[in-house]
């Protein structure tokens, strides 16, 4: 626990130094008046949760994909990576920790999109069912830190990481059910997006800002957080062959 | 009794690099080193020499390909966990801290991944942040510091375990005479509390200063280890005469003598021969006072001289 700690409190200093982390804070509003004004002009006011839940869920995981991303290559750069290899303590729950911070800060979009929506759009959003929403929210956070756990490791093994990191954006969002229902995908599609942690939290959440009964919640957040322990699991393991690969072929310090 | 530090037929090899003949490039070559507890052991060598592959290696960040390397009579690579609890590393220049976060926060960060924490870690980070002389910067953030601090910090950080064995590798690499000075002072005064620290440097002098003993490296390879004082013996042969005064002639023969390894001109008049064997020392001696010289002095050489004289006048040539 205080590794997990230790790791926390350093990413919350780290971003509260690096304004990149709190760009989500802009975009997130941005991303919530584009599609509300899209759906105001079509008429279709039945979606405003779509409006709501696209912005928070993409804020986290562009988030997550942006820290992830240069966690271990800056540590890499800095040459804090080695310090961290030569330490006793397992890697692992540090990184889980600083991840977590990240997604605290990326959860803070939810807030923002809804009082977008009530305050620019007139909107209230109701929430029918806060213990839901909630649970969704904190369940959604969670696997995007483990998720990022995975996507950590892969970066530093992959010479192009920007541009998988690029890759990993709007082609998720869809095959997240982010921007639009799972439903309306392909069928071929479809099995591949219940893998995506995203596609369980996207259906998850607007589900719990409709006034109707939300079906089998507590299993769906089970996928949710498998999902993301199952991506940190890959994550770690991966992350460990990582670190003894580069002791043993002596390129930690190669960029 | 268990040597603090303790190779034997140390080996490691990097395959992506092959030497000219196309073999695996050997940062290290059946490396033997033994240095004692309570100990400050100076590594010397020029760039590429090994140090900071060995570093590396009695840190865990980098597997051996060969023979064996202990802590404290722990192994490197079969009981790694045990030697980073042992182990403080001190990594040179701007590497290894996080400028955006201040001196404190860098040490809470580092202790807690050793096991710190709570009142323990703030008495120890406070406490170091003190000897360290960074009390009065313990909350700016490390990228506004100067060279001569950020090595402070480095220093506050290999020592925020208390470890039994401190390595620095190259410490005072690009700081200013000030700050090596002060950074001097703080090794004596790590000598005092008893901790074996393992210095590399290509810096004489300091390694004068600093060391107990100095094992002089090139190639990967040990060419020698001897106390600090003594090691100039292993060059005895290796007087240097300076003279004043010398006839031109006199400089000829002094060039011609079998035993004579160098003549260099001092400025003015003067003279630096150096010679290849005690015997030549007296023939020389000899040749000068027969020529009329009398402003003659001999020493023994220098720590620099040594290294220079053992390794090769290569410079700061870079090994492939």
């Amino acid at each position: 626990m205080r590794l997990f700690l230790n790791g926390f409190l350093f990413q919350l200093r780290l971003s509260r130094r690096s304004p990149d982390t709190f760009l989500v804070c802009v975009t997130a509003p941005l991303l919530t008046t584009v599609f509300l004004s899209i759906n105001a002009y079509t008429g279709r006011h039945e979606l405003t949760s779509y409006a709501v839940v696209a912005p928070t869920l993409m804020s986290l995981w562009a988030l997550a994909l942006s820290v992830a991303g240069s966690a271990l290559t800056e540590d890499r750069d800095l040459g804090t990576l080695e310090g961290q290899i030569a330490a006793p303590a397992p890697m692992a729950l540090t990184f889980l920790g600083r991840m977590c911070s990240v997604v605290v800060v990326g959860s803070m979009a939810f807030a923002e999109t809804w009082l977008v929506a009530g305050a620019l759009f007139g909107r209230w959003i109701a929430l029918p069912h806060p213990v839901v929403s909630v649970a969704c929210l904190l369940a959604t956070a969670l696997a995007t830190a483990g998720t990022a756990g995975l996507l950590s490791p892969l970066f530093v093994l992959t010479p192009s990481a920007r541009t998988l990191q690029n890759t990993l954006t709007f082609p998720f969002y869809l095959l997240g059910g982010v921007l639009v229902p799972v439903s309306v995908l392909p069928q071929w599609l479809r099995p591949a997006s219940y893998t995506v942690f995203l596609s369980w939290s996207a259906d998850l959440l607007r589900d719990s800002l409709a006034t109707d009964p939300v079906s089998r919640p507590a299993l769906r957040l089970l996928a949710v957080l498998a999902l993301g322990a199952a991506g940190y699991g890959m994550g770690m393991l991966l992350l460990h062959r990582v670190v003894l690969r580069v002791r043993r072929t002596g390129t930690l310090t190669r960029t | 009794m268990t040597a603090a530090v303790h190779t034997r037929g140390l080996t490691r090899a990097y395959a992506g690099r092959k030497t000219d003949r196309g073999r695996d490039h050997l940062a290290l070559d059946s490396f033997d080193l033994r240095v004692e507890e309570g100990e400050v052991h100076g590594l010397l060598g020029p760039n590429g020499a090994g140090k900071t592959t060995l570093c590396r290696i009695l840190s865990t960040v980098l597997l051996p390909t060969g023979g064996t390397a202990e802590v404290l009579g722990h192994d490197v690579r079969t009981e790694a966990d045990v030697v980073r609890r042992t182990v403080g590393i001190v990594f040179g220049g701007e590497r290894g801290l996080y400028g955006r976060l201040t001196p404190r926060q860098n040490l809470r960060f580092w202790g807690a991944l050793y096991g710190l924490g709570g009142k323990e870690l703030r008495r120890r980070t406070d406490a170091l942040l003190e000897r360290t002389g960074l009390g009065g910067r313990a909350d700016d953030r490390v990228d506004t510091m100067s060279r001569g601090m950020k090595q402070r910090v480095h220093i506050a950080r290999g020592l925020i375990t208390d470890p039994p064995v401190l390595i620095l590798d190259e410490p005072t690499n690009g700081m200013d005479p000030v700050a090596a000075h002060d950074f001097r002072a703080m090794i004596t005064e790590l000598r005092t509390d008893g901790r074996t620290v393992l210095l590399t440097t290509h810096d004489m002098g300091e390694a004068e200063a600093l060391c107990d003993r100095v094992t002089l490296v090139d190639r990967g390879r040990v060419i020698a280890t001897e106390t600090t004082d003594s090691v100039g013996a292993l060059l005895a042969r290796h007087d240097r005469i300076d003279a004043t005064d010398v006839p031109p002639e006199v400089v000829t023969a002094l060039r011609a003598l079998p035993g004579t390894e160098s003549v260099t001109p001092l400025g003015g008049d003067s003279i630096r021969v150096v010679t290849a064997d005690a015997d030549t020392v007296g023939e020389v001696l000899r040749l000068l006072v027969a020529s009329g010289v009398t402003r003659v002095t001999t020493a023994p050489p220098g720590l620099e001289e040594v290294y220079l004289g053992l390794i090769g006048r290569q410079g700061m040539r870079v090994r492939p």
